[in-house]
């Protein structure tokens, strides 16, 4: 039996939609799960990376702890693959580079309708806010791209699957989504 | 032009010289990639993305601003150029705040097929994000300047389509902003919400409020159709989902008769009255309650019998030939009256009196010329009409001609200079003295001899040459100086165009229709065996219902005693109502409730617009085709079937003819 791929996933600054839409692949997991062995990922809440063959990111980077993550599984990857377009263009976390970090903190946790005596938090412990959200390739080399809000599962099949034949994945223009 | 031959992609193709580049690509298929190109518009260069090749230059050029020559050697699709435009495209993608997951134009967006196929899955450069306002102030549309790309399709569409110079570039560089009249908010500025930019916009920079997220292009069915707002007879492309309208397009944007106004972009979907669902009749305490078919037939059956010419019938111009004229057999040989009309049809009488009198005056409305006219004018002479308000294309395709084409405008209004951005002249006779300043105009210009020369002998100018200009003078309130520059600014015209309307017929005197249909023919102001004198018609249909002989006798008040209002989606005025309210017995026949339903003893509920379908004949004689663009809801009647329903219960065969 020929040894299973190994891969390992995160997720950054995002809504774990891309993540869903992997697993609306339903009965198509079966057949990737010969081909695939998922080590660290949200999915099996491993977070521990151990060297793989292929990083998949989704999610973009938006403080200290995603830009740690996404440097530590490039480390540990030989091929890495973003999904989504918070990990591809920035996407809608982006919005928040519209402001300053201070303006987001203020309205965030003071401002809000339903906050009373509000704080904005502090603590060593806490990831810090990176001035400007960032697409993952403005941190770390990426391989390929899936974009889309989420990406089909088709589109993450796709991708999956060229990797598996050994083909680095470029979306055909009819599979293109970034909505 | 002359033909000549290039190389494009190692082939031969044809062309004509001055053509450009892209122009000749597309007439042979060979696909060129473009974002600020629109056909019909002018074109600028600004996006970039159909750089080409061409043997001989320096660099890549862009194929929309380059006129082809003989001998031209051109590559389209090299690998090179296929990188610049990927790059132009990641370029175009940092400059603004482009996110696609919640614009309305996702799947409509330009921008965004050519990222697709491009297969633009990653930007290589840093965004900008930059702080970019939203213009959500106006009626109708929401101005997004994170989504725009500058390329410029709405303001090109404004000036070269609705000729309205509302908007512009504002700023420079990188801050140049889409501004209307010096960064006005665009609901406080001189726009006039036709909605060209709209549909020019290739991004979601500029959308419809009343489209918001109702569906994109791929959800809808479209449907075209013709207006029912005026009676210009623009056709409309609807597009159409789960039977609501999505939109309303022109399908034809840059065409002559291509765009639109507000009114049959915008307001034919601003419907807010409440619509009549069923038949409903007047019970014992007072009160319109909802009945079935044949109790509301059989109440007006019991209350009609034997009326005759005590019962009459109005008919809004609204509604298509096929319902007019089946009312008005409905009317003569059910009912057995006369006593027919139209809405607006007293306009007919006055300007149908006024072309009979003229001395080639047999043609009737034909005497018109079609709007194209407009276009083509050296001056246009606009006498009691406001286009802008009753018939907005025909205001757009004035300024067209004023500001595109130098003619000359003369504004003959006694209240309000009409294009008070546009006119040379404003004449303002005394109200009701028009017909004595359009025959003072056409007495000075036979004493400059500014008549054509056939004309000299006719009749018009023998008894004109008694007119006494003094006394036009006194009775138009208008100085001399003024009248000779009107007579010799249309006078010396040899495409002068007259626009007149509502506010001239109102006068009630067919003669002045005459003195001005007299203006244009003593100057020979022809084309192609017809006068270019224009009516601004009512409605929609009114043509249609004139032509079909539905407006010519006025209405017996004395001794009538009951009405059948056929008002189908238009709103009564309240001249009509006051007059309705004297109705022993009245019929409104109506798609929306309102005080002439309230008002009635029997009402019955009348598709709208988007439910018939028909013939509509546009005020300058074009028969158009009204489709039927949504499925009336379950147990609603067009109109015909209720009046051969109707005609049952009155012991009579109705049947269309």
């Amino acid at each position: 039996m020929v040894a299973k791929v190994k891969v390992a996933t995160a997720w950054l600054d995002c809504c774990a939609g891309c993540h869903m839409s992997f697993l609306d692949l339903d009965e198509a997991l079966i057949g990737l799960a010969d081909a695939i062995e998922i080590t660290a990922s949200p999915i099996t809440d491993i977070k521990e990376f151990s060297p793989v063959d292929v990083g998949i990111i989704e999610g973009a980077i938006g403080n200290t702890h995603d830009e740690e993550v996404a440097k530590e599984l490039r480390a540990n990857c030989k091929i890495l693959m973003v999904w989504g377009d918070c990990a591809c263009f920035g996407g809608i976390c982006t919005m928040r580079n519209l402001f300053s970090k201070e303006e987001v903190f203020r309205r965030y946790y003071l401002e809000t309708e339903s906050t009373k005596d509000g704080k904005v938090p502090s603590s060593e412990d806490l990831p810090q806010l990176l001035e400007q959200v960032k697409p993952v390739n403005q941190v770390v080399k990426v391989d390929c791209y899936v974009p889309g809000c989420p990406p089909s599962s088709k589109a993450i099949h796709y991708a999956l699957t060229e990797l598996l034949e050994g083909r680095i994945p470029v979306l055909p223009s009819e599979m293109m989504r970034f909505d | 032009m002359k033909e000549i031959t290039l190389t494009i992609n190692d082939q031969q193709v044809k062309g004509r010289e001055g053509d450009t580049v892209l122009e000749i690509c597309q007439a042979n298929g060979i696909d060129v990639p473009t974002l600020c190109h629109l056909e019909g518009l002018s074109d600028v260069g600004a996006c970039r993305m159909c750089v080409v090749e061409i043997e001989g230059e320096r660099r890549p050029v862009p194929s929309c601003t380059y006129p082809t020559r003989d001998g031209l050697v051109v590559k389209t699709h090299t690998e090179e150029l296929e990188k610049y435009r990927r790059q132009i495209l990641e370029l175009i993608f940092t400059e603004r705040n482009h996110f696609c997951m919640f614009c309305e134009q996702s799947g409509d967006c330009e921008l965004q097929k050519l990222a697709y196929r491009y297969q633009m899955d990653n930007v290589r450069y840093p965004y900008t994000f930059p702080s970019l306002p939203v213009d959500p102030l106006s009626d109708y549309l929401v101005i997004d300047h994170n989504r725009c790309i500058l390329c410029g399709r709405c303001i090109r569409a404004c000036s070269e389509i609705a000729a309205n110079y509302t908007l512009d570039f504002s700023r420079r560089g990188w801050r140049t902003l889409v501004s209307a009249d010096l960064e006005q908010p665009v609901g406080e500025s001189s726009c006039t919400s036709c909605g060209a930019c709209v549909q020019a916009c290739p991004t979601g920079a500029i959308f419809s409020k009343l489209s918001l997220y109702k569906g994109s292009t791929s959800d809808c069915q479209q449907i075209t159709t013709v207006c029912s707002a005026c009676g210009v007879g623009c056709e409309l492309n609807v597009l159409v989902k789960d039977n609501n309208i999505v939109r309303i397009e022109a399908p034809r944007l840059t065409e002559l008769r291509g765009p639109l106004c507000s009114m049959g972009r915008f307001e034919l979907l601003l419907e807010t009255r409440p619509r009549v669902t069923s038949p409903l009749v007047r019970g014992k305490q007072g009160k319109l309650e909802e009945c079935t078919w044949d109790k509301a037939a059989e109440v007006i059956a019991g209350r009609v019998s034997g009326l005759k010419d005590g019962f009459a019938g109005i008919m809004s111009a609204r509604l298509p030939n096929e319902t007019l004229s089946l009312f008005y057999k409905f009317i003569r040989e059910v009912i057995g009256s006369d006593s027919i009309d139209t809405l607006g049809g007293r306009s007919y009488r006055i300007i149908a009196e006024g072309v009979s009198q003229l001395q080639n005056g047999g043609k009737g409305l034909d005497i018109e010329c079609p709007i194209e006219e407009i276009l083509d004018a050296d001056c246009i002479l606009i006498a009691g009409a406001d286009p802008k308000k009753t018939h907005p294309i025909i205001g757009t395709l004035v300024q067209r001609a004023v500001s595109q084409k130098g003619a000359k405008l003369i504004v003959v209004d006694s209240s309000q200079d009409v294009f008070p951005l546009w006119t040379d002249l404003w004449l303002k006779p005394v109200a009701g003295s028009e017909g004595v300043l359009l025959n003072g105009l056409a007495k000075i210009i036979i004493d400059k001899g500014l008549v054509a020369r056939e004309k000299v002998t006719a009749e018009p100018v023998q008894s004109l040459s008694q007119y006494k200009t003094g006394e036009v003078n006194r009775a138009t309130g208008i100085e001399r100086e003024s009248l000779e520059l009107a007579a010799e600014m249309y006078g010396q015209a040899k495409r002068g165009v007259i626009i007149y309307g509502e506010g001239l017929v109102q006068r009630n005197d067919p003669s002045i229709v005459t003195s001005l249909l007299n203006l244009a023919d003593l100057t020979g102001n022809q084309a192609g065996g017809r006068l270019r004198v224009i009516s601004l018609k009512p409605a929609a249909n009114s043509r249609g219902g004139w032509e079909l002989g539905l407006a010519a006798g006025e209405i017996k008040r004395d001794g009538l005693k009951g009405l059948y209002l056929l008002l189908g989606d238009e709103q009564e005025d309240e001249e009509l109502l006051d007059w309705l309210k004297g109705i022993d017995f009245l019929v409104v026949h109506a798609s929306y409730h309102s005080p002439a339903t309230a008002i009635a003893d029997v009402v019955l509920p009348s598709p709208i617009w988007a439910e018939r379908e028909g013939k509509y004949m546009s005020m300058d004689g074009r028969l158009l085709e009204l489709k039927r663009v949504l499925q009336p809801k379950d147990g609603l009647l067009q109109d015909q079937e209720i009046l051969i329903e109707l005609s049952k219960k009155l012991g009579h065969e109705l049947r269309p003819s």
